[in-house]
């Protein structure tokens, strides 16, 4: 069984608040889960190298051209909270005693 | 869709007409269906008289331009909702269209609405959807499959005539397999992601879901091309509907690996499948027993690299500029907050299995192992079409399963058993019917090629169509 702990850290990582039932079930699934990448490891792969694409593409790079962008007043209109052109947010800097 | 273009043609009928016809489907449908999210009749009204006024000027935007269309609610609509079935995205519009939404467009198509999804495409059944399961058109006990759910049943319930989906490891193919209509997933990269909201953009592609391969077919050609906006569709090019003649048949070298035919098959489901195989072979192709013996390893390496991408995909989800935010004093409490309470349990679940994968201290034991080994099953693909033209399996490993009937995770995983190998290795994969079982449960064949061979795949479905005499499994009117 994975540590619980574990849980805790990958959740702060993942910046996701868990209920203390949802830490035991991810503490459940996480470890079933790597009873398969165990499976993985098996596997001998000494031979290969990794794939991050199927297909391999040459990347071809566009002009790089001045193009029209959206409008501030657009982009802002989806915005949970908005002012004055900001997306505004909660304190991010502790406060100071 | 012949028929219908025709129809539009020879101005017997007009694009109004059709949407409203349609729109009369979802209406009378949905209550028990549930396959769409959001349907936008007004607009698509519309869309439909600019287009019968275009046809009465002799100057329409294509063959198709009239003809409705739904899309799957992870593909950007500028304007109309786009939530992925998620909370999160309860009522968020985008402000952009995806390209290949802008491609439907100029082809003069108008949008009906959005179709049910698992939420951000996690899942094999809709059930994770946030705004409830799509019912399968054969038999309302049963699910539509995933994630592609709704846009396969609106389509088999004859609300639309054909619709968008997303693949990342069987979401077009198994649902069009459960839903009895026809579904492909493209080469990757012969069609644009651009706007498509990403789950794991290494396997993602956007395909098309109808009632007949000569539909599926026509739908790709609006789609497939390369596109300045997404790097990975730089090798597309431009894709033509082929002749629909059988000569080819004679002496395809058909590939039946054994793996895809062994433990977990449903036996009524082999059965359909070796008997549409019989018919090919009797028309003059022929069968080549194979082996793809890393197929093995093929879900748990999806497994992998699907929450690795996902949980770096979905980190974007912050409720700072779009979606829900929820109430807390410091920024850091909002991220966590926000995220806990606008995800389901499976999105959060990948998420958590995606980061562990990804994190320092494991990322190479889980990750980078995952990648190898899909260099592994790469190879075995590519090797296995040196020697055949096409590879035909079973889509899914037993017919529509029942709403609630999958209780663990692990279990919903194994859906992807038969699909998930074309992902990997980034092939095109066509589901196409091939009968029902004794329920009356549609069944579906995949026919795989070899990178950018979808014409042929299109050639064989549309054979296996005639040959085995069923012409889409579609159980609503259509038009």
């Amino acid at each position: 069984m994975i540590d619980r702990r574990e849980v805790i850290r990958m959740a702060r990582l993942a910046r996701l608040e868990l209920s203390e039932m949802e830490i035991d079930q991810y503490q459940k699934d996480l470890t079933s889960f790597l009873t398969s990448g165990k499976k993985l490891q098996q596997v001998d792969v000494s031979r290969v190298e990794g794939t991050s694409h199927a297909v391999s593409v040459a990347h071809e790079l566009r002009k790089d051209e001045v193009g029209k962008s959206l409008p501030q007043e657009a982009v802002l209109l989806g915005g949970p909270q908005v002012q004055d052109g900001f997306f505004r947010v909660p304190r991010i800097v502790e406060a100071q005693e | 869709m012949k028929k219908l273009t025709h129809l539009l043609e020879t101005r017997q009928v007009s694009s109004k007409e059709i949407v409203e016809h349609y729109l009369g489907e979802i209406t009378r449908q949905e209550p028990t269906l549930n396959a769409f999210i959001t349907v936008d009749g007004d607009e698509a009204l519309r869309q439909a008289e600019a287009s019968d006024k275009r046809r009465a000027e002799h100057r329409p935007l294509s063959l198709w331009d009239g003809i409705p269309i739904a899309i799957k609610d992870n593909i950007s609509t500028q304007g109309l909702k786009t939530t992925c079935a998620s909370r999160f995205l309860a009522n968020y519009r985008p402000l952009f269209d995806a390209t290949v939404v802008s491609s439907l467009k100029n082809a003069g198509l108008p949008i009906i609405g959005k179709t049910n999804l698992d939420e951000f495409a996690m899942g094999s059944s809709t059930e994770y959807s946030a705004y409830g399961v799509t019912r399968n058109p054969h038999d309302q006990a049963r699910v539509s499959g995933g994630s592609s759910g709704g846009s396969a049943a609106a389509v088999a319930a004859g609300e639309i005539p054909w619709s968008l989906g997303t693949d990342t490891g069987g979401s077009i193919r198994q649902p069009a397999s459960f839903c009895g209509v026809v579904g492909l997933k493209p080469t990757y990269g012969w069609v644009s992601r651009y706007g498509v909201v990403a789950l794991a953009p290494s396997l993602d592609q956007v395909g098309p879901l109808a009632t007949t391969v000569e539909d599926a077919a026509t739908l790709f050609s609006l789609l497939a091309g390369p596109d300045p906006k997404d790097a990975t569709s730089a090798a597309a090019r431009v894709f033509e509907v082929p002749t629909w003649d059988g000569e080819f048949i004679k002496g395809l070298k058909i590939g039946v690996p054994e793996e895809f035919f062994s433990k977990g098959l449903h036996p009524e489901v082999e059965q359909a499948v070796r008997k549409g195989l019989g018919a090919l072979e009797e028309q003059g192709a022929i069968l080549i027993p194979i082996s793809l013996s890393t197929n093995d390893y093929a879900i748990d390496t999806y497994l992998t690299l699907v929450t690795a991408e996902a949980s770096s995909s979905l980190a974007r989800y912050d409720g700072v500029r779009y979606g829900e935010r929820a109430l807390a004093l410091d920024s850091n409490t909002m991220f966590a907050k926000s995220r806990a309470e606008g995800f389901g349990p499976e999105v959060k679940r990948r998420i958590m299995l995606g980061t562990y994968v990804l994190s320092a201290s494991h990322y190479e034991a889980y990750y980078e192992q995952a990648q190898r080994v899909r260099t592994l099953i790469k190879q075995d693909v590519l090797e296995a079409f040196k020697q055949v033209d096409v590879i035909i399996t079973p889509t899914t490993p037993t017919a529509a399963f029942r709403i609630g009937a999958k209780q663990s995770p692990l279990e919903m995983y194994l859906s992807d058993l038969f699909t998930a190998m074309a992902n990997l290795s980034g092939i095109p994969a066509l589901s196409v019917p091939c009968g029902k079982d004794s329920r009356g449960l549609p069944l579906g064949m995949q026919v795989m090629g070899n990178h950018f061979s979808e014409s042929l795949l299109f050639r064989l479905g549309h054979f296996v169509e005639k040959t085995v005499g069923i012409e889409g499994g579609a159980v609503g009117d259509k038009l």
